[in-house]
C-alpha cells in the first residue's frame, strides 16, 4: 500500500438487521494522519461501522478496505496493525493487569515494553489487580493501554470516554489521541458527545440514520456553518443535519 | 399492565411462548385422543410400557424440567456462579422482596399442578395402573420450589449450588420414593410433600432478600492454596515465544485445569471403594471400570466451557471483540483449544495412572487384577492381551478427548439458535432412542433384522461422515482457511490412523469373529475427522458475522 492510498475505504457498505438497515450505501475514505470524529446518536451506525472496519461483521454489499486488505479474508494482517478499544469493557476478567499485558504484547511484534510501563505507570494500574476487580474508568484505562502499547499505524476507539471521568477523559485521551496524530498516525474515535469530538478531531464524520450526512474537515464544517455571522457548534449542526435525513426518509 | 403481578406473568409467557404452545399443542393431542378418538373413560390395555413411556412420561418429564429452567430464571443465568441467579435487573422495581419471591413461584406451582391435572385427566394411562389424583402436582410444585429457593440463593463458593440442589432435590425424590415403597395413602403423600412449598417460599425470600442487598458470601479464600499450585501446571512463561503460544494459556487458564480437577475431586472417593471391598472382586472390577470412565464422562461436562466462545457473558454465545479482535488466524484459534485439550486430557489421564495403582497396592487388590490379567493372557495370548489393553487405554484416551471437541463446532458457531437446536434435536434423539432400542432389543425379529442390517446401517453411516468430510474439506480450500499442504497432511494423517486402527482390529479379531469390512467402517467412524474439521468453519461464521 502507497502513502498516498487512503488508510481506509468503505465503499457503498450496506447492513440490515433482519429488516433494520443499520448501514445504507456508506462511502468513506480516510487518508492517514489525522484525528478522524466519528460522530452520530446511539444507534446511528457507528459500532457497526467500526465493526466492519475491523472485520468482525462482514460487507453484505459494498466493500471495505484497511490498510488496502479485507479485514475478513486477512484478520491478521489488520488486526495486527489496529488498536482498538471496544465500548463493551470485555477484558477477561480473571487476569491480572500483568497477565494482560504479557498476553496482549505476544501478538503484536511493535510492543513497546517501555511504553507500556509507562502508560501503566500513568494510567495507575496496579500489575497484580485482577481486571474484575478494576473500576470501570480503570477497565478502560487497562484496554487503553494494550490498545497503545504497540503504537498501531490506527487507534480505533469506539465511545472512548464511556466509563471514564472527566478529568481522565481531558487529559489522557487527548493526550493519547494527539501524540499518536503528532507520529503520522491514524486515529479513528466514535462518540456522541460532541463538544469531546470538537476539542481533538480534526475531520468529522457525521452518521445518521445509517448513512453519512456529513464529512469534512472540522475547520472546514465550521466555516461552512454560519448563521447571522455567528459559527453553529458541533451539536447544532448535527441536530439540523440529523433531522434533515430524518425528513428524506 | 394491571398490576406487578400482571407484568411478571407477562414476562413468562412472553419469553416462552413458543415452549408454552408447543406444550398446549402436545396437550391439545392427548385430549384429542382421549376424548375424539377413545371416547371419555376409555382406558388401554398398552403392548409395552415402552409406547407408554414415549407418548406420556418422555413429554411430561421434558416439560417438568422445562419448567424447573423457567420459573428459577436458569435459562438466562449461570449455575456455576456464586451470586444468587434471580434476575438483578428486577430488584429495582417498586415490590417487596416477598412478592419477587411469591409470584415466580405461585406461577411456577400453578403451571406444575396444571401440567400434572392435564396430563391426568388428558392423557390415555395404563388400565392397570392406579393414577394418583393429587400429590404428584404437589411433588412437582415441591421440587420446583425448592429449585427456586436453592438457585436465587447466593453460595459462598462458584458450583456449590449445582451441589446443594442435586443432593437436595435427590433427598426429597428418596423421601417418597421410601415412602412409595411402603405403599404410603394419598393422604400421606399429601402430609409429607405439604409442607414443602411454605418452607421453600420462605427460603426464596430469604434468598431474593439477601441478593437484594447484594450479599454474596466468599469463602474462596480456603481454596486459594489449590489454585496455586494449578498455576504450577504448566508454569507460566514470563513473555510467550508466540502468539499461539499465549493463546494455548489463555485457553489452559480459561477451562483446561477443570477435566483434572474434577477427576482428582472425584478419584479418592471411587479408589476408597477398593479399601472397602477389597476381597470381593465384582466390586473391584465396577470400581475400576467407573474409574476409567469418569475422564470421558466428566469431560461431557466440560465440553460446555470449551465449546463457548463468549464464556463471560451468560446470555450470549457469541464471541466477545477483545477475543475477536485479537490478530490471530481463526484456524490458530481452534488449534490453541485443540491442544488445550490434549493437555487436559492428559493431565487428567496421569491423575488416573498414578492414583490406580497406588490404590490397588495399598488396598491388596493387586492380585485379583493380576488374577484378570492371567485369564486374559490364557484365552487370547500374550501380544493380543498387551495389544488389547493398550487399546482399550487409547479408546478411553481417544474418548475423553473426543468428548472435549466434537462440540466445538456448535459452540464456535456462536449462535444461540444453534446451540438451542442442538440441545434440542440431542434430548429429542434420546427420548425416541432409548424407548425404540429398548423395544428393538425385547422384538426378537427387529433385534435380527438389524442385527442383519448391521453392516450395511454401519457403512451408511461411514459414507454419510466421508462425505460430510470431504464438503467440509472444500469449504475449508475455498475459504482459504487452510493451505492446501495442510489439507493434504490433515487428510493423510487421518487415513493412517484409520488404517492403523483398522489393522490392529483386524489382528486382533480374527475374520470369522467379526468381518474385516466392518472393522474397516468402524475405524472410519473411530477417527474425528468432520465435525473437528467443521470447528473452523464455524469460528470464522461467528467471527467474521
Amino acid at each position: 500500500m502507497t502513502v498516498t492510498e487512503p488508510l481506509i475505504n468503505v465503499s457503498n457498505l450496506t447492513r440490515r438487521f433482519g429488516g433494520r438497515t443499520a448501514l445504507d450505501s456508506v462511502n468513506l475514505s480516510m487518508p492517514r494522519g489525522a484525528v478522524y470524529g466519528l460522530v452520530g446518536a446511539n444507534g446511528a451506525g457507528k459500532t457497526t461501522l467500526i465493526k466492519h472496519i475491523l472485520g468482525l461483521l462482514r460487507a453484505e454489499s459494498g466493500s471495505v478496505r484497511v490498510f488496502g486488505l479485507d479485514p475478513v479474508a486477512d484478520p491478521v494482517g489488520v488486526l495486527s496493525r489496529i488498536g482498538y478499544l471496544s465500548e463493551e469493557n470485555d477484558l477477561p476478567g480473571w487476569m491480572c493487569v500483568d497477565e494482560l499485558i504479557r498476553y496482549s504484547r505476544a501478538f503484536y511484534p511493535g510492543w513497546d515494553d517501555a511504553y507500556a510501563e509507562e502508560l501503566r505507570q500513568t494510567f495507575a494500574l496496579d500489575p497484580t489487580a485482577k481486571i474484575k476487580n478494576l473500576s470501570k474508568g480503570q477497565k478502560a484505562r487497562a484496554g487503553l493501554l494494550i490498545a497503545l502499547a504497540y503504537r498501531p499505524e490506527l487507534l480505533l476507539l469506539d465511545e472512548p470516554s464511556s466509563g471514564l471521568d472527566p478529568i481522565v477523559r481531558r487529559d489522557i485521551l487527548g493526550a493519547v489521541i494527539r501524540t499518536i496524530a503528532d507520529e503520522g498516525r491514524t486515529v479513528l474515535f466514535s462518540s456522541h458527545l460532541l463538544e469531546e469530538v470538537e476539542q481533538v478531531a480534526d475531520h468529522v464524520t457525521m452518521i445518521s440514520m445509517g448513512r453519512i450526512v456529513l464529512s469534512a474537515p472540522l475547520s472546514e464544517i465550521k466555516e461552512s456553518h454560519r448563521v447571522d455571522g455567528r459559527v453553529l457548534s458541533l451539536d447544532e449542526i448535527f441536530v439540523a443535519k440529523a433531522a434533515a435525513r430524518a425528513d428524506n426518509i | 399492565m394491571p398490576s406487578p403481578a400482571a407484568a411478571i406473568a407477562w414476562e413468562f409467557r412472553r419469553r416462552h411462548r413458543w415452549g408454552l404452545i408447543a406444550i398446549i399443542g402436545y396437550l391439545l393431542v392427548l385430549a384429542t385422543i382421549r376424548l375424539l378418538i377413545l371416547g371419555p373413560g376409555q382406558q388401554v390395555n398398552f403392548a409395552t410400557t415402552e409406547s407408554f413411556a414415549l407418548r406420556v412420561v418422555v413429554p411430561i418429564s421434558v416439560t417438568f424440567m422445562y419448567f424447573l429452567a423457567v420459573f428459577s430464571f436458569g435459562l438466562a443465568g449461570d449455575l456455576a456462579a456464586r451470586q444468587s441467579m434471580y434476575p438483578a435487573r428486577m430488584f429495582t422495581l417498586p415490590m417487596t422482596t416477598a412478592a419477587l419471591a411469591g409470584w415466580p413461584m405461585l406461577y411456577g406451582t400453578a403451571a406444575m399442578a396444571a401440567l400434572w391435572f392435564a396430563t391426568r385427566f388428558l392423557a390415555v394411562w395404563p388400565a392397570d395402573v392406579d393414577v394418583p389424583i393429587i400429590w404428584p402436582a404437589l411433588l412437582a410444585a415441591s421440587l420446583l420450589a425448592w429449585t427456586q429457593a436453592l438457585t436465587w440463593m447466593a453460595y459462598p463458593l462458584p458450583g456449590l449450588r449445582v451441589v446443594v440442589t442435586v443432593v437436595w432435590l435427590a433427598m426429597i425424590d428418596a423421601i417418597v420414593v421410601v415412602a412409595l415403597n411402603y405403599k404410603a395413602s394419598e393422604v400421606v403423600m399429601l402430609a409429607i410433600l405439604a409442607p414443602h412449598i411454605p418452607i421453600a417460599y420462605l427460603a426464596a425470600r430469604f434468598a431474593v432478600g439477601r441478593a437484594r442487598r447484594g450479599d454474596v458470601p466468599d469463602r474462596r479464600s480456603m481454596f486459594a492454596w489449590f489454585g496455586r499450585i494449578a498455576d504450577v501446571l504448566p508454569r507460566r512463561p514470563d513473555n510467550f515465544s508466540s502468539p499461539a503460544q499465549a493463546q494455548a494459556w489463555f485457553e489452559w487458564r480459561r477451562y483446561g485445569r477443570s477435566l483434572p480437577a474434577l477427576v482428582g475431586i472425584l478419584l479418592p472417593f471411587e479408589l476408597s471403594m477398593l479399601f472397602v471391598f477389597k476381597e470381593t472382586p465384582v466390586i473391584i472390577f465396577e470400581t475400576l471400570t467407573g474409574v476409567l470412565l469418569t475422564p470421558p464422562f466428566m469431560a461431557t461436562f466440560v465440553a460446555a466451557t470449551v465449546s463457548k466462545s463468549n464464556p463471560y457473558a451468560n446470555d450470549s454465545y457469541g464471541m466477545t471483540p477483545f477475543q475477536a479482535t485479537r490478530p490471530l488466524a481463526s484456524v490458530s484459534l481452534i488449534a490453541a483449544k485443540l491442544k488445550v485439550t490434549i493437555w487436559s486430557t492428559l493431565a487428567a489421564w496421569l491423575l488416573v495412572l498414578v492414583a490406580v495403582p497406588i490404590a490397588l497396592r495399598f488396598s491388596g487388590s493387586v492380585p485379583v487384577v493380576i488374577d484378570w490379567a492371567h485369564h486374559l493372557d490364557t484365552v487370547v495370548g500374550t501380544p493380543r492381551a498387551i495389544a488389547i489393553a493398550l487399546l482399550v487405554f487409547a479408546a478411553l484416551l481417544a474418548t475423553t478427548w473426543k468428548q472435549l471437541v466434537q462440540g466445538l463446532y456448535i459452540g464456535m458457531a456462536g449462535r444461540d439458535w444453534v446451540v438451542k437446536a442442538s440441545v434440542f434435536v440431542a434430548l429429542l434423539v434420546l427420548s425416541v432412542i432409548v424407548p425404540v432400542g429398548h423395544w428393538v432389543t425385547t422384538n426378537r425379529r427387529m433385534f435380527a433384522a438389524l442385527w442383519d442390517a448391521l453392516p450395511w446401517i454401519i457403512a451408511v453411516l461411514a459414507l454419510l461422515k466421508t462425505c460430510a468430510a470431504a464438503w467440509i474439506a472444500l469449504r475449508l480450500h475455498d475459504s482459504r482457511l487452510l493451505s492446501d499442504r495442510t489439507l493434504i497432511i490433515g487428510a493423510a494423517s487421518w487415513a493412517a490412523s484409520v488404517f492403523a486402527l483398522y489393522f490392529l482390529l483386524a489382528w486382533i479379531f480374527p475374520d470369522l469373529i467379526v468381518r474385516h469390512y466392518l472393522l474397516a467402517n468402524v475405524a472410519i467412524l473411530a477417527i474425528p475427522l468432520a465435525r473437528l474439521s467443521a470447528a473452523p468453519l464455524a469460528l470464522v461464521w461467528n467471527r467474521h458475522r
